[in-house]
């Protein structure tokens, strides 16, 4: 819904690009975080306003990324929210703290991502 | 009626009767001293009346005639019709009385009368119907307090460079107005209300002046850069015999041809582009006419170079291969750009940041040549900002898009030759494979939460273009960033898609789209809009429009149960200063209760379905709304939805 200083149809282009490279950024080891209360944290604090409650991505000012299944390496995700590019807000310490991101990276991490729309009749009209 | 009324009659009668008294009692001396003392009155020598005053005294006053035959209100009919407005969405107002029973009555419902519950919702048809037909209708209210209902309206109208044109009642001469809500109801200057946001403004002061002034309006409304204009339509005007019939003139209406640009300029532009290794357009409202689109995809074919569209209107097909719209990082590979009728050139070629120091940058490349080609900036007004920011070009052509493209173009073919063209197939053939990796990228990410609930938006377009992909669709609503039709849908046709507010003025998207939808209904198109719950309850009383003068419109309620641009725009404010992210949702959601839109639908005579929060509800309940919509009704669906 909708209401906006920027609104509509601006800036839309980049969200898959920003979607894939986030994708193909090599995989490391992350900490072990806890997926429900990562669940909890991710709509309690807004991240799915943008993000979407599946980590399907959305619209900001700009395009917000695809985040289920982020092939990000924990470090770099955890960098992301604390000094982010554009116009997303920068999540200090007192917001979330390093716990709260790990949970919400093993959230993230456990999303069913996407699928081949091929399986799925009305993509492919 | 009570005797003190007396001589019989309407308001303005009552007043004339008064003022007859009044007039009366000041130059009858006698009845004055025959109220005094008998002291004083032997004092004063008092002229016997003459006989004029006798008359005054002893006869009756004259009787106002109570029956005319013709009035102001149905000349004013005919200068509507001859002009060819088709519709007049009005909530009636005394104001204007005399014209709404004209058109009724001596133009037997030409222009056809549309009644609304509110000026909002009048005007904003009015800017819906305009990008659809390519024409305005006409719409009426109070000039006081039903402009300034409108003003929402008319300001968005402004912004989207829309020509609507806006009636307003008023009562110049003071004499004439009652008691009460008559001067409440009237103005020196109704027009200074909206004059900061419309092209021109006129109080017509005769019929003829309303006529001369009425074709003017409609003349500057209609020539580019469009946009809204205002008339005040006095009473006594709309109401009145005709004294002069035999002296009034309809004006020759005859519509502005829209200037080209210079040829000269026009020569050197396509010069610029011809030798660029990588031109791109940007676009924004190009296409006024079915030609236009065809005209844009002529020149992008001659270049073979990207497209990126900002859909203020249905400039390019979706699926041409050169459509890269969402490909924007071209604009930081581009070395010749051509921006033709943009509307924030600044913005599409800067990056802004919503910070704390809101720095910017270029996201040009250095030595990046910018041409534009336009009318936008050819009419602005200085208090309201919707010009946006200053933008540094390289060559700046005055001239309408749509008129001059097909100069331009001819001007490029003229520059090609062989080697050229194998140059610029190759360019070609890359920005096509790039457009069809975008076009399965979008499919794939459509299915992320495929079967989640509350239901992804992309969901929703997907089963919603499943269910109108063969009718002649027209889609003339969206919600913020709603980026999915564009991406999943084919676009080929002028009439399916007609932009957004201009304005940002919420309100907007259900009373245009079914303005919208007016415009399609004599074409038969299939007409749907998606549109936000916060948007939906500024007037849903549009419904009730829709249903009593049958407009068939499929209307998809994007329900995500918050204003919520300003939940994110909120919640950044709360992360930035490092507190309370978790009560956003004060002050920007719509719930407890929450709004059940299918039941506000059938409350106004329209088929509601929903809410639906499964996906799989989704399609059965689409295909029930699409049948209505196919019989010629209007339908509403409101589905849960994720937030964006």
């Amino acid at each position: 819904m909708i209401r906006s200083r920027r609104f509509a149809f601006t800036a839309l282009a980049t969200a898959v690009l920003s979607a894939t490279a986030l994708a193909e950024a090599p995989a490391q080891v992350s900490p072990q975080g806890d997926a429900a209360n990562g669940k909890q944290i991710y709509l309690r604090d807004a991240c799915f306003t943008c993000h979407g409650r599946s980590g399907q991505g959305g619209v900001y000012r700009g395009p917000a990324p695809i985040l289920a299944r982020t092939a990000l390496p924990f470090d770099g995700f955890r960098e992301l929210l604390r000094d982010p590019p554009g116009d997303m807000p920068a999540y200090s310490e007192a917001v979330l703290s390093d716990k709260d991101i790990a949970d919400i990276y093993a959230f993230l991490d456990s999303l069913p991502g996407p699928r081949s729309p091929k399986d799925i009749r009305v993509l492919n009209n | 009626m009570s005797k003190h009324r007396w001589p019989k009659a309407s308001r303005r009668n009552f007043l004339k009767g008064a003022g007859f008294v009044g007039a009366a009692a000041a130059v009858t001396p006698s009845v004055v001293a025959n109220a005094m003392p008998a002291a004083q009155s032997e004092k004063l020598i008092a002229a016997p009346p003459g006989p004029r005053q006798i008359a005054a005294e002893t006869m009756p006053p004259p009787h106002d005639p109570v029956n005319q035959t013709s009035s102001g209100g149905d000349f004013m009919t005919d200068v509507l019709n001859s002009l060819g407005i088709e519709y007049m969405a009005i909530n009636c107002a005394s104001s204007y009385r005399g014209l709404h029973e004209a058109i009724i009555n001596h133009g037997d419902n030409k222009p056809e009368i549309i009644t609304c519950v509110h000026e909002d919702i009048a005007a904003h048809m009015a800017q819906g119907y305009a990008k659809i037909e390519g024409k305005p209708l006409a719409m009426a209210c109070h000039g006081t307090v039903g402009l300034q209902h409108a003003v929402m309206a008319m300001y968005n109208a402004w912004c989207d460079r829309v020509p609507i044109i806006v009636f307003g009642g008023n009562i110049m001469e003071a004499d004439k107005r009652a008691p009460g809500a008559e001067w409440v109801h009237s103005a020196v200057d109704i027009g200074q209300l909206v004059r900061d946001f419309t092209k021109w403004d006129d109080q017509p002061a005769s019929l003829q002046h309303f006529a001369e002034s009425t074709a003017r309006a409609y003349k500057i409304a209609t020539t580019p850069p469009m946009g809204p204009v205002f008339i005040a339509l006095d009473a006594e005007l709309q109401e009145n015999p005709l004294s002069n019939a035999e002296s009034l003139r309809i004006p020759k209406f005859e519509q502005v041809i829209p200037p080209q640009g210079d040829s000269a300029a026009l020569g050197e532009a396509a010069k610029m582009l011809v030798e660029a290794q990588n031109p791109l357009i940007v676009c924004d409202r190009v296409a006024r006419t079915p030609t236009g689109m065809a005209h844009l995809v002529d020149l992008a074919e001659t270049l073979q170079c990207g497209v990126i569209d900002y859909a203020g209107r249905m400039n390019f097909p979706s699926r041409h291969p050169l459509n890269q719209s969402f490909n924007r990082t071209l604009i930081g590979q581009a070395d010749v750009i051509l921006a033709i009728e943009m509307n924030d050139l600044w913005g599409a070629v800067n990056s802004f940041s919503d910070r704390i120091a809101r720095q910017s940058r270029p996201a040009t490349k250095p030595g990046a040549k910018i041409i534009t080609l336009g009318v936008r900036d050819l009419y602005l007004k200085s208090n309201y900002q919707d010009f946006g920011r200053w933008q540094d070009v390289d060559l700046d052509i005055a001239g309408d898009g749509e008129a001059s493209l097909p100069l331009l173009t001819e001007a490029a073919k003229q520059l090609m030759d062989d080697g050229r063209k194998a140059v610029y197939a190759a360019r070609g053939k890359k920005l096509a494979a790039a457009h069809l990796a975008m076009v399965e990228r979008s499919k794939t990410n459509a299915t992320i939460g495929w079967d989640a609930s509350p239901i992804t938006t992309a969901r929703v377009c997907a089963e919603v273009y499943d269910q109108i992909k063969d009718e002649d669709w027209s889609l003339v609503g969206t919600t913020i960033g709603l980026s999915w039709p564009h991406r999943l849908w084919d676009f080929r046709k002028r009439y399916q898609w007609n932009g957004v507010s201009g304005g940002g003025g919420v309100g907007y998207n259900l009373p245009a789209s079914l303005g919208a939808a007016l415009a399609n209904k004599k074409h038969s198109r299939f007409t749907v809009a998606f549109g936000g719950d916060g948007d939906f309850m500024y007037n849903p009383g549009t419904l009730w429009t829709a249903a009593h003068h049958k407009i068939p419109i499929l209307y998809i309620v994007q329900n995500n149960r918050a204003y919520h641009q300003e939940y994110m725009y909120l919640t950044a404010m709360a992360v930035r200063h490092g507190r309370g992210v978790d009560r956003m949702d004060i002050g920007t959601t719509l719930r407890e209760p929450n709004i059940d839109y299918a039941t506000v639908a059938r409350g106004m005579g329209v088929h509601g379905e929903g809410p639906i929060t499964e996906p799989n509800d989704l399609g059965p309940a689409l295909a029930r709304a699409v049948a209505v919509v196919k019989s010629g009704e209007p339908a509403v669906v409101d589905i849960v939805t994720d937030p964006r």
